[in-house]
């Protein structure tokens, strides 16, 4: 049997019209739930693109100990220069630390230190940031080494901290999708109920199962779709406030490490509407087997 | 064009609907079922609309046996049975053209068709100056009335009509037998499920009587209760007399 876009528009049209503010109630749960989740992948692409932004300039320091002889010196720099991983090492004497510590260290901490007690150091960086604690484990014990510096700890704390936020959003909106789905299922119920009489008749005389189920199906994933239009509206507008917010003469600062391309922002917002139509879908499909018997 | 085999249909209650009722109808025949409430007439529509399963036996509707048809093909079967209720069951906030329309649209029938067929009906069954009325601007006659042009506007091959008259006074009730006489001489087969004596024993056709849902008789050219004059005519006799 035909079924004409037409028929399928105007009974949606009216089902959506009679059951305005389920209708409402159930768009602001899909969008705000939506937004939530959109909201997290941001955070997520955000973080991913900051951290490749902070280890590319990862770099190990080996310090060695004030005391350390020259042939323990000599030991390391030459380990470190048959290391494969290791792009390439500088050696900062003494003075160098020391001079460098005069304008790092505050004047009070700086006054305690003297080139004696300062170490020496072999700044190295390696082929990948990952190497840098291969770098770390292989030389901590080694003798004359004072210690192993790399910023993979505060790097693993941000990204840490981010994935817990990550997890708070997505925990949140799964909580807020399961309403919209619910709410949604409770509109096409609510339609179904309403149009109970004119649903017998269609069946009396013959309408087909999937002419009298697709207005139903066609309420909810338009439901579905507005929310999740309006969400993908609110990430769109999350992400032009954190690019605003991103200043540009601090090339260095997180909200610009965390800088989103076009085509992430449309990947997530293509996300956040299939999340969307396939909530509308699911809840109203529930509704008609559950309470629409044809 | 309607046969029931040996159907009995038992209720989860355990209610004995119909017992091992058999039957046939041959096309064009307007035929009366009758019986108390509870003897079975409104389980056998409903069977034959296949809203209800038989437990046993077997129904053949306009040459198709139904209790085994796919449920995909239900709606091609209520095609060819229209279907009158007591209760009317028209749309309140539809107007008498758009509640006949309804039914031609449902089912995916051309505006062009809509336009010629739902007039031409409104005229048979006398209407046409009522269209853009609503139901509840009509009597209950007149609303019965807009029932049979919507079960009949499809031109189905079979009529099925449940206690058509039971809202009705006597003097309306005639004039939908008379709607339905009419529909009847275009070929199409009524069946109507009354216990309304008066019509029946006026309109003299054929009556099959249920009783605790078994037929009790089967009588052509009959009357509600048994004919003094002619007593209860055999089932065979009526084969008989119909061929």
């Amino acid at each position: 049997m035909p079924l004409s876009a037409d028929y399928i528009v105007r009974e949606t049209t009216t089902n959506l019209w009679r059951n305005r503010l389920m209708t409402i109630a159930a768009v602001l749960t899909v969008a705000v739930s939506l937004a939530l989740v959109g909201a997290a992948l941001l955070l997520k692409q955000g973080a991913a693109n900051a951290e490749v932004d902070w280890q590319r300039g990862v770099q190990v320091t080996v310090w060695m100990k004030p005391t350390a002889s020259t042939s323990e010196i000599n030991a390391v720099r030459s380990e470190l220069k048959q290391l494969p991983y290791v792009h390439g090492c500088a050696f900062w004497s003494q003075a160098q630390d020391y001079h460098e510590a005069s304008k790092l260290l505050p004047a009070s901490e700086f006054s305690a230190l003297t080139v004696g007690s300062t170490p020496s150091s072999f700044r190295c960086t390696p082929n990948q940031p990952q190497y840098a604690t291969a770098v770390y484990d292989r030389f901590v014990h080694q003798p004359g080494v004072y210690a192993v510096g790399s910023p993979n700890s505060a790097i693993h704390a941000m990204e840490e901290t981010i994935t817990i936020l990550q997890w708070v959003f997505v925990s949140v909106a799964l909580v807020l999708l399961l309403s919209a789905g619910v709410l949604i299922l409770n509109t096409i119920r609510m339609a179904i109920f309403a149009r109970r009489r004119e649903v017998s008749v269609m069946k009396l005389v013959g309408a087909t199962n999937w002419f009298i189920r697709l207005p139903f199906m066609s309420e909810g994933l338009v439901q579905g779709l507005i929310g999740s239009a309006v969400a993908a509206a609110i990430v769109f507008g999350l992400h032009a406030l954190l690019n605003g917010l991103a200043n540009p003469d601090q090339p260095g600062s997180v909200l610009s490490q965390m800088r989103l391309s076009g085509w992430q922002l449309f990947s997530t917002d293509a996300v956040v509407v299939v999340i969307g139509v396939l909530i509308g879908s699911i809840g109203s499909a529930v509704a008609i087997r559950r309470f629409l018997e044809v | 064009m309607i046969r029931f085999e040996n159907v009995t249909k038992v209720y989860k209650s355990g209610t004995v609907a119909v017992r091992n009722v058999s039957l046939d109808i041959q096309k064009g025949e307007f035929v009366f079922i009758v019986g108390p409430s509870g003897s079975g007439k409104t389980t056998c529509i409903r069977m034959l609309l296949r809203e209800e399963l038989p437990d046993r036996g077997r129904i053949w509707v306009a040459g198709r046996e139904i209790i085994h048809m796919p449920k995909w093909r239900v709606p091609y079967l209520r095609r060819n049975v229209g279907c009158v209720f007591q209760d009317f069951r028209l749309l309140p906030n539809k107007t008498v053209f758009q509640n006949v329309a309804f039914a031609l649209e449902v089912i995916g029938r051309p505006k062009s068709v809509v336009d010629t067929q739902v007039p031409q009906v409104l005229d048979l069954v006398g209407l046409a100056k009522k269209r853009d009325n609503l139901p509840s601007e009509l009597s209950g006659g007149e609303q019965q009335r807009v029932a049979v042009a919507r079960a009949f506007v499809n031109r189905p091959l079979i009529l099925l009509a449940d206690e058509p008259t039971g809202n009705l006074d006597p003097g309306t009730s005639q004039g939908i037998m008379r709607l339905l006489d009419r529909i009847n001489r275009t070929g199409t087969t009524v069946l109507i499920a009354t216990h309304d004596a008066a019509l029946v024993d006026w309109m003299r056709r054929r009556v099959v009587e249920l009783d605790q849902g078994t037929v009790v008789r089967d009588q052509a050219r009959g009357v509600y209760g048994i004919d003094a004059a002619t007593g209860p005519v055999p089932r065979t006799e009526v084969a008989a007399r119909r061929s």
